[in-house]
């Protein structure tokens, strides 16, 4: 099958983008390798907390004139940059699968659903609209409009390199603030491609800013007094002891996002033909490298026919999952994002056989990676039998192609299963019943609920929603909810004497 | 080899259509008289990829079955490309509408392993299947007349 031709050719250093210029950082340098070939494809700097300040700073010198421009002059911006974005489709995509691994279909359905941001935040005049009442009192009326704050930082994961940004950055803007946002330096590409086309869209300098690093510049981020929230993804131990507890501290506005845990739920009555892809699709789609993959899949009912029936096709399909470059586009699962990841997977599946799991696929040996590529950050899918609760890998997030079968004997044990998870992200039923599927809406304590979906991603103009230990905050990222955290209420009331 | 990933059948789709256009500007050039219904057809090929991207990167995401929806065996649907020189007319109508029917058969096949899990994409793959099948019966018509 045709391999796709790459769209990074040449190895760049990249630069920061910072006031409306391309900046050579100060920070060492990094190497940014595609997991898949073993290649050398970019070097990112380690910013200083200095270059963070300088950004900060050149957002916080644009804030003035960006927020006086009108919200419909803003949104046209965004709608050269939605028209950016479709002109070089392909290119961003391909981009995605060089320097994280994905496959083509997973990177092309990322740019749409970045894009899709971009679209949601055009409608900003409406948005963002305040709402009157006249007539509070006889001859006073009293009116809320929204303003926006000033410079808002982001801080992006791996996984997703270049739709997380987008999740809350057009908002910002859209709104009349200005972002300085902070790629993983493990998958920069994608940002500093992105940050082009905004400068060719026509932002004003100093409005979107692009500041790579780590721990440094999220630290000036976070003490940094003119940022005034932050819209984080990340792990959960970062995103409640650090981002959420220092964010509380500073007086900052906060999303964080963290990890998760996800159930997927089979019920006997579930179309088995239609749940089999859906399954291979949540666990193994992205290789199990997002936070709403699919982990444990509970199996429910005594029924031991369907059980073992249910399973062995699960097993059989995850056996054909054809592993390797993702620019190939017969290729189903991609390599993880680094040798390091792949050994932390690694880890906990020897965890999982040490608490007595059984393992059905070993996805350490034994799979075949379609084409001439290093075995380095590959891994197949691994499947575990027999997995109980208490089990580590029954309850931390593995973020990589494994799943753990559990079983509960109905649909009450399971929902309590679920809800025993510390997290709260993406849990999903597959069943043909309403009232079962009803029930799990209902009493499942999760932000996103998949009802015979088993990635359960809300689309741009719906909230991006968490719970528990998968959330810290109080609005959430997409939509209204977005350009309600980006944005102060000022409520006026008036009479005219 | 089977194809499973949405990418690779839309580059299958794209390919039977970019042959089959061939052949009918092709046959446009060679058979005047019916030349401005082979080169509707060759332009209607053009549309069907437009159309069929359109739904492709319309609707992909990773909540769908992009890698997974699909089991295609490509050499059920492949043709020979253009009739040789000293192929007749009714020859020549009989091969399009063959390969006409194993195009429309490849929508449909794929438009219902992937229906469900694919959201607009079998719809627009049946549709042009759907065209294809008006198509055979334009093709049988021009058969029949002189």
């Amino acid at each position: 099958m045709a391999l796709l031709e790459e769209t990074i050719k040449e190895v760049r250093t990249i630069k920061n983008f910072i006031g409306g210029e391309w900046v050579e950082s100060k920070g060492v340098i990094q190497d940014v390798i595609n997991p898949a070939t073993g290649k050398l494809i970019a070097k990112v700097p380690i910013s200083t907390g200095d270059e963070m300040n300088a950004a900060v700073k050149a957002a916080r010198e644009a804030f003035p004139g960006w927020r006086t421009t009108p919200p419909v002059a803003r949104a046209r911006c965004l709608f050269r940059l939605k028209e950016l974005l479709e002109q070089n489709f392909e290119e961003l995509s391909r981009i995605q699968t060089q320097e994280h691994g994905k496959t083509i279909d997973e990177s092309r359905g990322e740019t749409r659903r970045g894009i899709e941001n971009v679209e949601t935040a055009c409608g900003i005049p409406t948005l963002m609209m305040g709402y009157n009442l006249e007539d509070i009192a006889s001859g006073i009326d009293e009116y809320v409009i929204r303003q926006p704050l000033g410079v808002f930082g982001i801080i992006a994961p791996f996984n997703f390199p270049f739709m997380i940004p987008l999740w809350s950055g057009p908002y910002a803007v859209a709104t009349g603030n200005c972002v300085v946002v902070k790629p993983s330096p493990e998958v920069p590409n994608s940002q500093m491609r992105l940050a082009e086309l905004i400068e060719e869209a026509g932002f004003p300098p100093g409005v979107w800013n692009v500041v790579n690093g780590e721990r440094e510049v999220v630290n000036a981020m976070l003490d940094h007094r003119d940022i005034k929230g932050i819209a984080f993804v990340g792990r959960t131990a970062t995103a409640r002891d650090v981002i959420y507890k220092r964010c509380g501290e500073t007086g900052k506005r906060v999303i964080a996002q963290g990890a998760a845990k996800n159930f997927m739920v089979i019920m006997p009555d579930c179309n088995v033909e239609r749940t089999i892809p859906a399954m291979m699709t949540s666990f193994f789609g992205n290789t199990g490298q997002r936070c709403l993959s699919g982990a444990n899949l509970l199996i429910v009912g005594e029924d031991e026919k369907f059980y073992k029936d249910f399973l062995n096709q699960v097993i059989d399909a995850a056996k054909k999952i054809v592993i390797g470059y993702g620019l190939d586009e017969s290729v189903q699962m991609g390599p993880v994002r680094s040798k390091d990841k792949k050994e932390r997977i690694t880890g906990d599946i020897e965890s999982g056989i040490k608490e007595g799991a059984k393992l059905r696929l070993d996805g350490r040996k034994g799979f075949k990676i379609t084409g001439s590529y290093p075995q380095t950050c590959f891994l197949g899918p691994t499947i575990f039998e027999g997995v109980t609760p208490d089990m580590k890998i029954a309850r931390e997030e593995i973020f990589g192609p494994v799943m753990s079968v559990m079983r509960a004997k109905n649909l009450d044990e399971a929902i309590t299963m679920c809800n025993a998870s510390q997290y709260g992200n993406g849990n999903a039923i597959f069943t043909s019943s309403g009232k079962s599927a009803r029930e799990f809406q209902y009493r499942v304590v999760s932000g996103n609920i998949g009802i015979n979906i088993g990635i359960v991603a809300p689309m741009a103009f719906f909230p991006f929603s968490g719970m528990k230990d998968s959330f810290f905050g109080i609005l959430h990222t997409q939509g209204q909810e977005a350009a309600r955290f980006f944005t102060e209420s000022k409520f006026v009331i008036q009479r005219w004497l | 080899m089977k194809l499973h990933t949405a990418s690779e059948v839309i580059s299958l789709a794209k390919k039977l259509e970019n042959e089959s256009a061939k052949l009918y500007r092709d046959l446009s050039r060679r058979y005047v008289k019916d030349g401005d219904v082979f080169t509707a057809f060759a332009r209607e090929n053009e549309a069907n990829i437009v159309q069929i991207e359109r739904a492709y990167y319309g609707v992909i995401t990773d909540a769908i079955e992009g890698g997974f929806a699909f089991d295609i065996e490509p050499d059920d649907y492949t043709f020979e490309g253009v009739p040789s020189q000293d192929t007749s007319r009714s020859d020549a109508l009989d091969r399009a509408s063959a390969i006409e029917e194993k195009i429309s058969r490849f929508y449909y096949d794929a438009a219902r392993q992937s229906d469900v899990l694919m959201a607009d994409i079998p719809r627009a793959f049946r549709l042009v299947a759907k065209k294809r099948d008006n198509r055979r019966a334009r093709l049988k018509a021009l058969l029949n007349s002189p």
